[in-house]
């Protein structure tokens, strides 16, 4: 999400001579995207929409591969139907294998590549910063079209970075108070992050730091409107590095048309109060496939391409693949 | 982005500056459903108050925007550059204008608001059926769309003897208050509106000072003065709202809002209850909730306790 090359965390690895990858075909070359499928609150769908969106990029020819983010409860391969794989994340944070392409395991799905959570033992689903780092710069390096993580729930330090790394940080709610409640408190927690992040590499931390030591605010928009009589240069610079934040929502477990409006009523009340924008990808139906194909441990774009969420999924992807299409004409024209 | 505050009725509605009466009114009508009590978009987005105060604002914009003459007087009011798009920016913040507009907080929307309001509150004054009490200082003639309310309406020291007549005075810059918002500075410096109001109600409520900046002036009485069930008809009456609206506003029972009006305390609920339903009344009629709710269930429990307690009917 955003082009500040510092807020990828770190700089890529350099790129070393690559050994050929047998399982993935390359059909021509295209720009790495990391999309992130988040939204604080677990049991909304997160894993099952980053399963299907990863199926629907890979049918339509990208080669994708599933990350499973969730250290503590992971259970993508479930999702996809697949054996818990020998080999997971885990082995790769612990560094018993150096290369992360090491650790994908096949779906059967063409195009399509899983790698595992972390399973074996506790400490995985903390891991340090440095392998943290080391994980994120791996993800970004992949050969792939689109890596898609799949995020725990909560607002830990380790989601948001997942989620403020990507170029797409879906954020996922049903239409339920306490789903909307965890989304909002997610979508703060991501963006505090990231303007720390963001004054930090900029060196607004002292800056800041006073500002927030007498003061509270409401809002960024009041802190960024505060800063702004003191050094109106950074926060013009600030205003711009924030205004890339802009997380793609999903409205998961729609019934209703109010259901769907809400993704939009979302967008509106989040520009009114933090004066950011996010883009509403869509709604994805309420269907009984879904809970059905997960019962029996089917994807539900395998077992059911024409329900009513199978078609909901490849509106999203649309939309993802729109967006990207603007963004690489935005950099061509640069 | 502006703080909410700080945005024009525009742009509280999200609509351009020559956006047709239906425009205004479609506009009212998916904001309030937005950021009305209930929504679930908005829940948990911010404070309760943050939320109050922008549901006053999006009234006071309809208000405003759907008469062609306030209407036109608001605009005259308007900054050219406060408005210049029809739509919200598709990229978030509007670079460099947000320090601009900080440095200059409501310098656009402070003078603007106090008159707007003002001029809604003439249109919402209650018809001359209301001046029920003496010393209405204002005639309701005053009333008339004279968008300079809140000094000319509030009548000349209101000699603070009697009860009543402050009452009376006092419901047209009690009607601003909703409006005015942020505009603390802005009025200020008008003349005092009723004695003793301002100060303690703002005091009082216990709300951010942006909320309650928009109560100085509300329904003023005399420190010490009960309130009766009358007054709060009168309050209510001054509002322009019938039992029914009130009740579905503040979600009481009508029979409950019937019984607090005639002072029938012994077929109101308990006064932990009470309290709760004095509150949310006080608020919607803006006025003093800890006042209010005091006083009245004082008297409440003067006339239920000691002498032989008035039969329930």
């Amino acid at each position: 999400m955003g082009e500040v090359p510092t807020l990828k965390l770190v700089s890529p690895p350099a790129p070393g001579p690559r050994r050929p990858r047998p399982p993935l075909p390359r059909p021509g070359a295209r720009a790495r995207r990391v999309v992130s499928v988040g939204g604080g609150k677990g049991g909304i769908g997160k894993s099952l929409i980053a399963a299907n969106l990863g199926i629907e990029l890979a049918r339509r020819g990208r080669r994708v591969v599933l990350v499973d983010a969730d250290l503590g409860g992971a259970n993508l391969h479930t999702c996809l139907g697949v054996d818990l794989p020998r080999k997971t994340l885990s082995d790769f944070i612990e560094r018993r294998i150096e290369r992360i392409e090491e650790v994908i395991t096949p779906t059967g799905i063409q195009n399509l590549g899983l790698i595992s959570g972390a399973m074996d033992h506790l400490d995985a689903a903390n891991p340090r910063y440095a392998q943290k780092m080391r994980l994120l710069r791996h993800v970004q390096a992949m050969d792939v079209d689109y890596a898609i993580l799949d995020l725990g729930a909560g607002t830990h330090l380790n989601v948001l970075d997942f989620f403020l790394v990507s170029d797409h940080g879906i954020l996922v709610l049903v239409p339920e108070p306490t789903a909307v409640e965890n989304a909002y408190r997610f979508v703060k927690a991501a963006f505090w992050r990231r303007m720390r992040n963001v004054a930090a590499v900029f060196g607004y931390d002292p800056l800041i730091r006073s500002l927030l030591a007498g003061n509270t605010f409401r809002s960024p928009v009041e802190l960024v409107a505060a800063l702004g009589q003191r050094d109106p240069e950074a926060a013009e610079n600030l205003t711009r590095q924030l205004a890339t934040f802009r997380p793609r929502l999903v409205v998961n477990q729609t019934r209703t048309v109010q259901d769907v409006d809400i993704g939009s009523a979302v967008v509106t009340a989040w520009r009114k109060y933090f004066g950011l924008e996010m883009d509403y990808l869509g709604p994805i139906d309420y269907d009984d496939e879904m809970w059905k194909t997960v019962r029996a441990r089917r994807p539900l774009l395998v077992e059911n391409p024409g329900s009513r969420a199978s078609r909901a999924f490849g509106r999203i992807v649309d939309g993802l693949l729109a967006l990207d299409a603007a963004a690489a004409r935005g950099e061509r024209s640069r | 982005m502006k703080p909410i505050p700080e945005q024009s009725f525009y742009e509280i509605l999200e609509i351009p500056q020559d956006a047709p009466l239906e425009e205004v009114e479609k506009a009212y009508q998916r904001a309030k459903a937005l950021y009305g009590p209930g929504s679930l978009a908005i829940y948990s987005l911010v404070a309760p108050e943050e939320m109050a105060l922008l549901n006053r604002r999006i009234e006071e914009a309809h208000r405003v925007l759907l008469d062609a003459g306030t209407r036109a007087g608001y605009d005259a009011t308007l900054p050219d550059a406060s408005w210049k798009r029809g739509a919200p920016p598709p990229a978030a913040l509007p670079p460099a204008s947000e320090g601009a507009a900080a440095a200059i907080p409501g310098a656009p929307a402070g003078p603007v608001t106090p008159a707007a309001g003002g001029t809604a509150a003439g249109a919402e004054a209650p018809p001359p059926e209301a001046p029920a009490t003496a010393l209405d200082g204002a005639p309701p003639g005053q009333a008339e769309p004279v968008p300079l309310a809140p000094a000319e309406v509030a009548p000349i020291p209101a000699t603070p003897s009697p009860v009543a007549p402050s009452v009376a005075a006092a419901p047209e810059p009690g009607a601003t208050g909703q409006a005015a918002s942020a505009q603390a500075p802005a009025e200020a410096s008008q003349p005092p509106l009723a004695p003793g109001a301002a100060p303690a109600t703002a005091a009082a409520m216990g709300t951010p000072p942006v909320a309650s900046a928009a109560r100085p002036g509300g329904f003023s009485m005399p420190e010490g003065a009960a309130w009766t069930g009358e007054m709060l008809r009168q309050a209510r009456e001054r509002r322009g709202l019938t039992l029914h609206q009130l009740a579905e506003r503040t979600k009481v029972g009508r029979h409950h809002l019937e019984n607090i009006e005639a002072d029938c305390y012994p077929l109101l609920p308990a006064p932990v209850y009470l309290r709760g339903i004095l509150i949310s009344l006080a608020k919607e009629l803006r006025l003093d909730p800890q006042k209010v709710s005091r006083s009245y269930l004082e008297a409440a429990r003067a006339a239920e306790a000691p002498p032989a307690p008035p039969k329930p009917r």
